[in-house]
């Protein structure tokens, strides 16, 4: 379904990704690992849009998006929940759904929000509340709910577990599992590389923008000599707040 | 009674303040940008307003053309020269992820644009003011010893109107929600669809519209119409602006309820030459006692409209 092949992102003189190359099929979950600074959230502004890559191609549903406008990819049905959340703070829980469908002119818009406050009951009773109300974890929740909303085949979700309490982790992981049951594939990114791992069936290690391993979620959750390797203690960013996208 | 009297002029006079207040909020509410155009956009209207209705079209393609015609013609005007100036002085996709400084580059031109356009009119129809032949401006109302005139009595309706409008616009319509998103987060509302390049021409197109009605208003309201009148005006929508609070519509109108009352009281009890230090005054005091200004959530480009 997604297929990019040696994908470059560059800011200025810093090559945050290097030519790397990754597939999804259709309704699979892949995960992409790495240390802070590994190029991961760079890779998925570049899968969207939100950043131009500096080369190579990226091809979702045999259509080449390398050049298309992040709508572009939102109509074809990617979708990306960003780091952080970025839920619209000054929006009520409602309008930040609303905020999904924003391409969308069928009319079956209120069913799909419908079914995503079925799925998530907190935000049910709390859809004309300020989204700043609510807790980490279900803006997680709403952030998601968001992207599901635009009837996405692929979403790509970028370090979903970060700072939720364990019980949240818990239901996100649950989520992801519902969702692919549903026919929806999913690229995620995490530092949660156990949880990650169980869930995935394919995973890549990324290091320093580089693409350093390959392979099913077993063989990497069993050569944890390997991945902990690249994924401890990187660089000096390792332990200081992911870099935070302008 | 007389007191009455007064208030009832300042609201009919800041409710000019309040479209042209609310046009300043808009663009930096949305784009964080002080759009220096705006007393142009006004001015614009309000002097092709009067060309067409004295002269006529240019090139002499018509004679002297009804007032209503010649403002409509006026605000249309407005529209595309804001049109004009988001195409070649906002740029915005150019400096989203340029350094700070380059924010200094759309107020810069704009700016520009503010001295080439006031230039030009200058130029074309010399400096003097133009009487506007509008309706006549002292039919009056008289409800119960109170006089109300009834152009300011429609421009009144007319600016609610648009302040309403304008909240519905941004609350409930699929648009105004791609504007608040882009206010708040420009990252976010990118990554879900929406096109920057697509939705701030909209915020200028809405600019030149607010602009262009309040320059009618104020055309037909006063009779009279100058290549400086947007000076004056504009000061004082900025003034109030940020009286109001910067970045929230509602604070705009009220800024603006505030700097006519203000000016109304100024000119009864000093006479018209402290209208700007009374006016300025405040707008420092307010800064000062309230530095978000009375409705103000100190959020500027941050989605609170
Ligand atoms: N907007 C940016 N401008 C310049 N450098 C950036 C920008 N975003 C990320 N980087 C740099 O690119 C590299 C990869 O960052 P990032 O993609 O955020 O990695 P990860 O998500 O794996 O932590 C880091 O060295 C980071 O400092
Ligand atoms: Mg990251």
């Amino acid at each position: 379904m997604l297929e990019v092949e040696n994908l470059d992102v560059t800011y200025g003189r810093t090559r945050a990704v290097k030519s790397v190359s990754l597939t999804v099929g259709e309704g699979e979950i892949v995960t992409v690992l790495g240390a802070n600074g590994a190029g991961k959230t760079s890779l998925l502004r570049a899968l969207q849009g939100a950043v131009r890559p500096s080369g190579g191609r990226i091809r979702f549903n045999g259509r080449d998006l390398t050049a298309q406008s992040p709508a572009a990819r939102v109509r074809d049905g990617m979708v990306l929940v960003p780091e952080g959340r970025q839920i619209f703070v000054s929006m009520t829980v409602e309008e930040n759904l609303l905020m999904g469908a924003y391409l969308r002119k069928d009319a079956s818009v209120d069913r799909d929000i419908a079914s995503i406050y079925e799925r998530f009951p907190n935000l049910a009773e709390r859809r004309y509340a300020s989204a700043s109300s609510l807790s980490g974890g279900e803006q997680q929740m709403l952030a998601i709910g968001r992207a599901l909303v635009s009837r996405p085949r692929l979403i790509m979700l970028d370090e979903p577990s970060l700072g939720l309490s364990p019980l949240f982790v818990e239901r996100l992981f649950t989520l992801l599992g519902d969702l692919n049951k549903d026919g929806i594939g999913i690229l995620l990114v995490e530092q949660n590389t156990t949880m990650a791992l169980d869930i995935a069936a394919r995973g890549y290690v990324l290091e320093l923008g580089t693409n350093v391993l390959e392979d099913t979620a077993e063989a990497l959750a069993s050569n944890t000599a390997l991945t902990e390797a690249y994924l401890g203690g990187h660089g000096e960013t390792a332990t200081e707040e992911p870099a935070r996208l302008a | 009674m007389l007191l009455l009297q007064q208030i009832i002029n300042s609201v009919m006079l800041g409710s000019v303040y309040v479209t042209v207040a609310v046009a300043f909020t808009l663009t930096i509410g949305i784009l964080n940008f002080l759009n220096f155009t705006i007393p142009t956009l006004f001015m614009l209207t309000g002097m092709t307003g009067w060309a067409i209705a004295y002269w006529g079209l240019p090139m002499g393609l018509s004679g002297p053309l009804p007032w209503p015609v010649a403002l409509v013609i006026g605000i249309l005007v407005a529209v595309l020269a804001s049109l004009v100036v988001e195409r070649f002085t906002f740029r915005y996709l150019k400096t989203r992820y340029g350094d700070s400084t380059e924010h200094a580059i759309p107020l810069v031109s704009s700016l520009g644009f503010l001295l080439v356009l006031e230039n030009l009119v200058q130029i074309g129809y010399g400096n003097d003011s133009q009487r506007f032949p509008g309706p006549d401006a002292d039919l009056t109302l008289n409800i119960g010893g109170l006089f109300v005139r009834i152009p300011q009595l429609v421009s009144l309706l007319v600016t609610v109107a648009i302040v309403v409008g304008l909240t519905l616009l941004l609350k409930r319509s699929r648009i105004g929600r791609g504007l608040r998103a882009i206010a708040e987060n420009p990252d976010a509302a990118n990554i879900l669809g929406v096109d920057t390049a697509r939705v701030v021409p909209v915020v200028f197109m809405l600019t030149g519209l607010l602009c262009g009605l309040a320059g009618a208003l104020f055309a037909v309201n006063y009779g009279e119409v100058s290549p400086f009148m947007g000076e004056d005006i504009g000061t004082k929508a900025i003034a109030g602006m940020v009286i109001g609070g910067l970045g929230s519509i509602w604070g705009a109108v009220l800024g603006g309820l505030v700097v006519g009352l203000l000016e109304m009281m100024t000119v009864h009890f000093f006479g018209a030459d402290t209208v700007q230090v009374v006016v300025w005054g405040a707008l420092l005091l307010t800064l000062i006692a309230y530095p978000q200004g009375l409705f103000g959530h100190n959020s500027i480009g941050k989605g609170k409209l």
